[in-house]
């Protein structure tokens, strides 16, 4: 897992690329939670690059989710097929923003 | 293949299961989850499954039906932790709200949901779980 990070439009971008899985998901999570504690209010998760997820960061994303539902913004971008089919499988595909792409993402947070 | 109960292992499970696909021509998206079963199977596995520090085998058998169309893809997982039967965990309320969604357990039911066949068995004080996803074409 690799991961970006951007400011556009005042949201921050976090770009989550290849592979989140249980080993490390906690480096995501830290890094998630640290942004939200560091006060920003809109964040946008760019999945473009991300190839696979399993349910440790299903679990990450649920959290910012949670943390971000008071007071905050958060959306998902450019998910690929696969990884879609898994969002509809968790049911999360119904509780998260998700756009086809990081600007659409990020103009739907202004 | 064997693995050991450490997270460090997933990759080492991944990168197998990705010269299996290749090798047996499985195609990408149920290859995609095959890998995700198995991830979270060994995930739970070895997060939960253990009652003490000690290291402990898993041991994983991968192969694919003979010639006969529809092929089936067949992931035995063994190990010798605690005993569980992924069949009877309680599956996570799916349509619940943010703020009312548990944090977890979703794995378990990832794994029923994309595989089409589970078999549990309890044998010689080790969880056998088989399972099956069938080959579409």
């Amino acid at each position: 897992m690799e991961l970006t990070e951007a400011k556009k439009s005042g949201a921050v971008v976090l770009g989550v690329n290849g592979r989140v899985d249980a080993t490390n998901a906690g480096v995501l999570e830290q890094r998630v939670l640290g942004l939200i504690d560091a006060g920003e209010k809109r964040l946008v998760i760019d999945c473009a690059e991300l190839q696979y997820i399993s349910s440790a960061g299903l679990r990450v994303l649920l959290v910012a989710a949670k943390r971000l539902s008071t007071g905050g913004q958060l959306a998902l971008a450019a998910l690929n097929h696969q990884i879609r089919d898994v969002f509809d499988i968790a049911g999360f595909s119904s509780i998260f923003q998700i756009y086809p792409t990081q600007a659409d993402a990020v103009a739907a947070l202004q | 293949m064997t693995l050991r109960n450490d997270l460090s292992e997933l990759e080492r499970a991944s990168t197998t299961l990705d010269d299996f696909g290749r090798r047996h021509a499985i195609p990408a998206a149920a290859l995609f989850d095959v890998h995700l079963a198995l991830d979270e199977i060994v995930t739970n596995i070895i997060t939960y499954g253990y009652e003490d520090d000690a290291e402990h085998e898993i041991v994983v058998h991968l192969s694919v039906s003979p010639a006969s169309a529809p092929r089936r893809v067949e992931v035995e997982v063994e190990d010798d932790g605690r005993p569980f039967n992924p069949l009877d965990a309680a599956p996570p309320d799916v349509e619940a709200s943010v703020a009312d969604r548990a944090v977890g357990g979703l794995g378990i039911y990832l794994v029923r949901r994309v595989m089409d066949d589970l078999e549990y068995r309890r044998q010689q004080g080790k969880n056998v779980l088989v399972m099956r996803k069938t080959l579409a074409g």
